[in-house]
């Protein structure tokens, strides 16, 4: 049977991370991960009186099973978590759903591309090939709307000497870093190495579609190209019905998809094919 | 089959001896002379049975509840909250809901508070002896007779112009514990002939249905991706998101979750800080226009078209086949009659027909 009541987590740490974004530590009180947690899946956080909602890990448990969640002020939900304390207790009930597809990584060279909070989903893996000694194949460009919107201040820092790390800025950076992460994706390709073997990306879906397509023309294929889709979630597993990307849920299938996958999946909808949706960060 | 098969002169018997042990469920008609299933029936009321009387809903609140809790929190923990239930009998329920029933069994097969609910179900079914009104079950393979391992005990009735010498009702024990739940009760053992005589009902009915092959059709022009996208924005421009259809849908699963707070008396600051909370779900339809809508304002399926088109996909793609071995209509045609925008099934499948075949 599936388990819908969460399992009781406490705030341990929590600090400011970009405009409207905190950074938070949780621990587990009076239970232990009993499953290992993959790189990309989420967990439900159940903020007692105010809801639920899908999060991403930014860091895996450490040894007392302490793990990160970057979480931007969006809603009613997280407008009440960030009234919380160090402390305050919360339900939590995880991992869910499919993570990105580490193992195939192997000796790849890897693009990511992300968009305002879609950094988060994509820090544990970059963490995972840095560990690994492989941050020498990573490429990361990361678009966000202004300096301050830029989150992950201190793993950006870790990271900025063990990958290749560009970023854009909608306003305020200079001609060479200015605009969305996909007017720069050619640019970043053709310096930084040619042709990826595999693209992971998480963002806006109009971005990421929009990065599926330059890489495909450049010569990827659509089974090279992965992304993280982001959905309304009442359950995390494969209930509720919100999450639905025509017949997968992305709270199970997901969230990360191969790009040929989602591709054929929303080509199965003939009114969400026709539909684009509007560009904009989270 | 012919083993656990059984005669019956009055249904009333078997009635009487399943209260002794089930609380009774059946039709009823209730103060405004609606038909409705109703919980805690008087085993004495005489219930409403077959195809003349198709409530408008379905049983599927009996498994999966319109409103339920989940889990509480005191403060410190969670806690599950377990459904109470008692044994229930559902007393004549139509193939094609026994169908739908069957294929939630499947989709909630993991889902604790369901499976607690439905083990405690005794599900009696009836075969239905004339096509009702909207219903075209046979053209989804649903009906009209019940289908097989859909329910523990089937009451078909045995007679042709009112009058049969061999027997008027034939009850199958399809389960163990349909069999165990008439355990006691005296029955003459059933024949062949029997069931002969069952199937020539059946085929007699099958022949009594209105030509539906539209139904088909369309099913296969939406496979095909051939409906075109603006008979999606005309038909969607009808849809008031009412959400009957998805209530009345007896095999709609989609369910939101919400929280009841008891607050703390003297704090007017945070809502976060309720002592005692409670996590219920409630059924949800994605043809809300919030249903997908993410807390940025993101929301995936901002055109009707979009929400339109995924009802009649959930119902009706060949992408569910693998994993409910059939679609998800069971042919009941409530959507048909409550739809206020006249785009419930027989329209909305006329529609793709007409315009696709053109
Ligand atoms: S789609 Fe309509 S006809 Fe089909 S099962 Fe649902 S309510 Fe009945
Ligand atoms: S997605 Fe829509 S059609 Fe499918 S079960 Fe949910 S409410 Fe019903
Ligand atoms: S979040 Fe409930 S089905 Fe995916």
């Amino acid at each position: 049977m599936l388990q819908l009541t969460p399992q009781t987590i406490r705030i341990v740490n929590i600090y400011d991370d970009g405009t409207n974004a905190k950074h938070f530590t949780f621990e587990p009180k009076g239970f232990v991960h009993d499953k290992p947690i993959g790189i990309g899946q989420f967990f439900m956080l159940t903020l007692p009186g105010a809801g639920l909602a899908p999060f991403t890990y930014t860091s895996l448990p450490d040894e007392n099973g302490r793990f990160n969640a970057l979480i931007r002020k969006v809603g009613r939900l997280t407008e009440n978590l960030f009234s919380l304390k160090e402390g305050d207790v919360l339900g939590y009930n995880g991992p869910l759903g499919n993570g990105w597809p580490v193992e195939q990584f192997e000796d790849k060279k890897v693009l990511i591309v992300a968009g305002g909070c879609g950094l988060a989903p994509v820090a544990t893996t970059i963490d995972y090939l840095i560990n690994n000694n492989r941050g020498e194949s990573v490429t990361l460009l990361y678009g966000a709307r202004d300096l301050g919107s830029q989150v992950l201040t201190k793993e950006r820092a870790r990271w900025q000497t063990k990958i290749t790390l560009c970023e854009t800025l909608e306003e305020g950076a200079d001609n060479a870093h200015s605009g969305l992460p996909t007017q720069h994706l050619l640019q970043t390709i053709k310096e930084y190495g040619g042709l990826p073997s595999i693209v992971l990306t998480c963002g806006p879906e109009v971005m990421m579609k929009a990065v599926a397509k330059t890489c495909i023309d450049s010569g990827l294929q659509s089974s090279d190209v992965w992304m993280s889709v982001e959905r309304r979630m009442r359950c995390g597993v494969g209930l509720c019905g919100h999450c639905y990307v025509a017949n997968s849920y992305a709270c199970k299938q997901g969230p990360a998809y191969r790009y040929d996958d989602y591709l054929s999946l929303n080509n199965k909808m003939v009114s969400t094919q026709q539909h684009q949706g509007a560009f904009q960060y989270c | 089959m012919l083993n656990h098969s059984y005669l019956l002169k009055d249904l009333d018997i078997l009635k009487q001896h399943l209260a002794k042990f089930y609380s009774m469920v059946q039709i009823e008609k209730d103060a405004n002379g609606e038909e409705r299933w109703t919980d805690q029936s008087d085993p004495d009321t005489v219930g409403l049975f077959g195809h003349k009387h198709l409530p408008s809903t379905s049983p599927k609140g009996f498994l999966f509840a319109e409103k339920e809790a989940l889990y509480k929190f005191d403060g410190e923990t969670f806690e599950s909250i377990t459904p109470q239930v008692v044994p229930k009998v559902l007393f004549g329920v139509q193939a094609c809901d026994l169908t739908a029933i069957a294929y939630q069994d499947k989709f909630f097969k993991q889902d604790p508070y369901y499976q607690k609910r439905r083990e405690n179900i005794l599900l009696v079914g009836i075969d239905c002896e004339s096509p009702c009104t909207n219903g075209f079950c046979a053209e989804v393979k649903a009906g009209p007779h019940v289908n097989d391992n859909t329910a523990d005990l089937v009451v078909s009735r045995l007679t042709v112009n009112g009058s049969n010498q061999l027997a008027e009702w034939l009850v199958i024990a399809e389960t163990e514990k349909g069999q165990n739940s008439i355990k006691g009760l005296p029955l003459d053992k059933a024949h062949k002939a029997h069931f002969i005589l069952r199937n020539r009902l059946l085929d007699k009915m099958r022949s009594e249905f209105a030509d539906y092959s539209y139904i088909n059709n369309a099913i296969e022009y939406l496979n095909d991706n051939a409906v075109p996208q603006h008979l999606w924005e005309e038909m969607s421009v009808r849809c008031l998101s009412c959400s009957g259809c998805t209530n009345l849908c007896p095999t709609c699963s989609c369910y939101s979750t919400y929280e009841i707070a008891e607050k703390q008396p003297d704090n007017v600051i945070s809502e976060t800080k309720a002592v005692k909370t409670e996590t219920l779900r409630v059924w949800d339809s994605c043809l809300f226009e919030g249903f997908q809508r993410e807390a940025s304002g993101h929301n995936p399926a901002q055109q009707a078209a979009q929400r339109v088109e995924r009802f009649w996909f959930h119902k009706f793609s060949d992408e569910y086949l693998t994993e409910f071995q059939r679609y998800g209509c069971v042919g009941c045609g409530r959507c048909e009659q409550t739809c206020p925008g006249t785009i419930g099934v027989h329209s909305v499948m006329k529609r793709i027909n007409q315009e696709c075949c053109s």
